[in-house]
């Protein structure tokens, strides 16, 4: 493949640049990248998988949270090579055979959505703790979606619909 | 609700939820072509400096940049929010000869990569000669501030003032008599801090010219008034730009008319011939973009002992940034807010609209009406406990009834506000609360408190294009195709529009598919920004599907032999009304139509405008003409809780009863609601951009404090129906999406000062300013114990 000339700082890390391997939504990719770049590059840029969003480029609104091992992290702020050997979830690997995950269907349910752009980071955060805790608290509920900025809901419908899918405050269905 | 209704009125899951709980949706930024370059805009670092030289020779020469442009490689043709003989297009799309604000778009470059991209913008040589520059309005309007326009030659004819961008003046009566016979007037000063719109979804462009056509995606709350500034500022024929249709992470006002990336994106795929995207920076919104519109509110009341208002006399003044923008409409809004409202005999009102060396302004949620009424909603509060009276009772006394003439020549209709006011006391026990903790306040150091706001709001007024277009065609099977130039900008359009298609048709929401907001396969539409999509384009599908329904029972009647006047419909089938089971379905009808007839299918088409007989919008400059067919009004009730250690107050709990008309889809106004609760709680308490010498100190959401979960208020909302849905009628909804963050912000306030007494001017009610009141009481205290 022809490469262009470079010069500067990228002739000084393109040197660096690495095969790494990562199981993406249970899929295999070997992807080549620079030290430069973040789990984001990789996986909306090389992968194409554009439902993790990027919304701030820094780390503030938590729109690109993926799931790295289990753990919610913001792939803006993860380095790709530090995720060589690493399992990832996005938002597309969340439903099985076509079937939404429970915090998805919940978040139709309760009229959880509006714009849509927080929503893929959201749905995130919410899975990655019912996954470890499956009837949270209110306040653990809090502290899982603090770092998702939500403009549109006011976070209403957003913790309806993590009680909902948790089975718990008798919260129903409030949309048909 | 009506009866029979299948559809309206029911909370029926989002048309675009799935795409967007799976990561399906594409947003703008999600959009890539073949071929695509990476898109920079170069900005400037100055507040106010005139251009002496750009060279951008160094930056061409770059392997690896196509294209580099300034204003000239532009037509220079400018452009305005408002563009009037009064106030005409004032905006250049990249800065020519002096740049007004730090951050004001000059050059803008394409390249293979964002590395090279940068790297053109530092090798583009500029020298700026430095200009005095001048940020606080009051300031600015001084005689021999530094001058950043000229004073509107209108005003400039009558008063001295300096850099004055506009003025709405406007009133009746006589305000000085009424002042005389008021028993009690008083004058307050109110204002507020700079706010940004918050919108999740950075601005992003896409743009390529293709099929000698520009094709453009760009995140936007209105696909033809896009349309129209690309054309106008590109030169084009209108049928040579094509916005298309992608979703959108959110706006509130913040994209609306031209931003220079979306020129520069269009610009350079032409001079380039291959794609261009261009991803604006959340810190380049920050910095760079455009925000809301703080006001300085003076207002003077006058009114009778059981609390009647004889008479009022307001001046805002807004500082509206580096250009004409929406500052020029706010001031106009500010009028409309306040005479809707409330009863006022005798009103004086003057705007100013003053440039200072700022952003440009655009509309943000509310456009002005929440800082108008924190104003007067707390002025208010203020009277009636001068007088002895209570919350509710003075707003009952003012409050505007159904069925009014305005001054203006609107007419409030069905307005819903006295309604609104008795619900909210009487739902969240506000007078038995009220007065309680400052009269027995409780031993420890936590206060609670109650207070009320109301609101009006417009809905779907003239602004171009005016009206909407909706054509409904349907296919062999009996489902429908509807063509509607709607954005859903996360307000839910296209499930509002659905029920309404498939109520008027007798189909199910499963039968109903959109293609939406493509200025090519669309028709026009009013856009998500004037709140008066449910309104305006609702109707026009109500009539387009209406359309194609009254085809289908003329061939039905055809077919079975009857008159159109015995025929009934649903499930998609037309039958006798006398004899349910004598019935014929869509789908043979339609056969029959391709078949038998003309060969013709069924197409219906439907079109909405506000105020037919209106030619234009009001002149913002006098306010004369009508202004809107459909207010909504609003009460709302905060219940606070203050620290009186650390001064620091947060919303406990928001009800809001409101007068939309009626709802289409309950539960996606419920989502409106509360959105506005927490959008105001944010006005009210947390966000504020700060600024020094020009620079925004505080570029990023780390230190610009938007509410995240743990601000989550509990917010209840009571819907007082005031308007009905009749198949085949038409109806008139009300504004529910931006109006509520008026309201609840002033209750907010009045709720601040009834748990500790402390009379908050201006906002946010920072956990310093409440601090500083206490102290103030306590002095006033220990001054009146000595």
């Amino acid at each position: 493949m022809y490469e262009r000339p470079v010069s500067g700082l990228e002739a000084k890390t393109k040197s660096r640049s690495r095969v790494i391997v990562l199981s993406v939504n249970g899929e295999t990719h070997e992807v080549m990248v620079r030290p430069r770049h973040r789990l984001i590059d990789v996986i909306r840029d090389q992968l194409n998988l554009t439902g993790t969003k990027d919304g701030c480029q820094s780390g503030t609104c938590g729109a690109c949270t993926v799931l790295l091992n289990g753990r919610p992290v913001l792939a803006c702020l993860t380095l790709a090579v530090d995720c060589d050997g690493k399992e990832v979830r996005t938002i597309e690997g969340l439903a099985e055979n076509g079937q939404l995950n429970k915090v998805q269907e919940a978040f139709l349910d309760q009229g959880a959505i509006q714009c849509g752009f927080c929503t893929p980071g959201m749905v995130m955060s919410a899975t990655a703790l019912l996954d470890d805790n499956p009837k949270p608290s209110r306040h653990q509920i809090d502290k899982a979606l603090e770092g998702n900025l939500c403009r549109c809901t006011g976070y209403n419908a957003i913790v309806d619909a993590v009680l909902q899918a948790s089975g718990q405050g008798g919260v129903k269905p409030v949309m048909k | 609700m009506d009866q029979g209704l299948n559809f309206i009125g029911k909370s029926f899951k989002r048309k675009d939820g799935p795409d967007k709980v799976t990561g399906r949706a594409a947003y703008t930024q999600d959009i890539r072509l073949p071929n695509m370059l990476v898109g920079r805009v170069l900005r400037s670092p100055h507040p106010h400096a005139r251009i002496v030289r750009i060279d951008t020779a160094k930056a061409k020469a770059l392997a690896g940049v196509k294209a580099v442009i300034t204003a000239a490689d532009t037509k220079g043709i400018k452009h305005g929010f408002v563009e009037t003989p009064r106030y005409p297009a004032d905006q250049s799309v990249l800065a020519q000869g002096k740049v007004r604000h730090v951050g004001e778009a000059i050059a803008a470059v394409a390249a293979i990569d964002e590395i090279t991209a940068q790297r053109a913008l530092e090798a583009i040589e500029i020298e700026y000669e430095i200009l005095p520059a001048v940020f606080e309005p009051e300031a600015a309007m001084q005689p021999g501030a530094p001058e950043i326009h000229p004073s509107h030659p209108k005003v400039a004819m009558k008063e001295n003032w300096a850099n004055i961008g506009g003025k709405t003046e406007t009133g009746w009566g006589d305000v000085e008599k009424g002042f005389a016979e008021s028993d009690y007037v008083r004058e307050d000063r109110f204002d507020c801090q700079l706010r940004t719109h918050g919108y999740l979804e950075p601005h992003v462009t896409l743009a390529h010219w293709e099929a000698e056509k520009l094709n453009v995606w760009t995140s936007s709350m209105g696909a033809f008034v896009k349309r129209a500034k690309l054309a106008k500022t590109l030169d084009l024929p209108f049928a040579a730009v094509r916005i298309h249709k992608s979703y959108v992470g959110g706006t509130f006002g913040g994209k609306i008319d031209l931003y220079p990336h979306e020129y520069a994106a269009a610009r350079l795929a032409m001079i380039t011939g291959r794609p261009v995207k261009i991803v604006i920076t959340r810190e380049e919104i920050f910095q760079a973009f455009r925000h809301a519109q703080p006001l300085i509110i003076e207002v003077k009341t006058g009114v009778k002992k059981d609390g009647t208002i004889l008479a009022q006399e307001m001046k805002v003044i807004n500082n509206s940034g580096a250009y004409r923008g929406s500052g020029v409409v706010v001031i106009f809004l500010a009028w409309g807010f306040t005479m809707t409202a409330y009863r006022i005999p005798n009103l004086k009102f003057q705007g100013y609209s003053v440039y200072t060396n700022l952003t440009e302004r655009a509309p943000q949620r509310g456009h002005g009406n929440p800082k108008v009424r924190f104003a007067i909603e707390s002025q208010m509060d203020m009277i009636a406990e001068a007088l002895g009276l209570d919350p509710i009772q003075i707003r009952l006394k003012n409050a505007r009834d159904a069925w009014e003439q305005l001054p203006n020549g609107d007419n409030t209709h069905q307005a819903g506000l006295k309604d609104c006011i008795k619900i909210a006391a009487e739902r969240s026990g506000l007078l038995a609360k009220y007065g309680q903790s400052r009269k027995n306040p409780p031993a420890d150091t936590i206060r609670r408190g109650v207070g009320i706001g109301i609101s009006s709001y417009m809905g779907g007024t003239l602004i171009y294009p005016n009206g909407s277009g909706v054509i409904v065609k349907m296919n062999d099977d009996g489902s429908a195709t509807v063509l509607t130039g709607a954005i859903d900008i996360g307000q839910g359009s296209e499930t509002v529009i659905a029920q309404i298609v498939a109520e008027e048709l007798g189909i199910g929401m499963e039968d109903v598919r959109l293609i939406s907001s493509d200025t090519d396969t669309t028709p026009q539409d009013i856009g998500a920004w004037i709140s008066g999509m449910t309104y305006v384009t609702g109707n026009a599908a109500r009539v387009a599907a209406g359309n194609a329904r009254e085809k289908l029972l003329a061939l039905g009647a055809d077919r079975l032999g009857l008159e159109v006047s015995e025929l009934g419909f649903g499930n998609k089938s037309v039958f006798a009304k006398a004899n349910p089971d004598l019935k014929i379905t869509y789908r043979e009808l339609i056969a029959a139509s391709i078949a038998t007839k003309r060969g013709d299918t069924v197409i219906g088409e439907g079109f909405w405008r506000t105020m037919r007989d209106e030619p234009a919008h009001p002149s913002l400059a006098t306010a004369k003409g009508r202004w809107t067919e459909n207010y909504a009004y609003s009460a709302q009730v905060a219940e606070v809780e203050v620290d009186l250690e650390t001064g620091k107050a947060r919303l406990v709990k928001a009800l809001t009863v409101h007068d939309c008309g009626f709802p289409i889809n309950p539960a996606l106004v419920k989502g409106q609601v509360d959105g506005q609760v927490s959008m105001a709680l944010g006005h009210a308490f947390m966000e504020e951009i700060l600024i020094k010498d020009g620079y925004v100190l505080n570029p990023t959401w780390l230190d610009y404090r938007m509410p995240t979960v743990h601000e989550l208020a509990l917010s209840e909302d009571v819907d007082v129906i005031t308007e009905k849905y009749q198949v085949g009628k038409a109806y008139r909804t009300k504004e529910v999406g931006e109006g509520l963050v008026s309201g609840i912000l002033a209750a907010i306030g009045n709720a601040i000062y009834d748990a500790t007494g402390v009379r908050l001017h201006s906002t946010p009610f920072s956990a310093d300013k409440i601090l500083a009141g206490l102290r103030k009481i306590e002095r006033q205290k220990r001054q009146a114990a000595e």
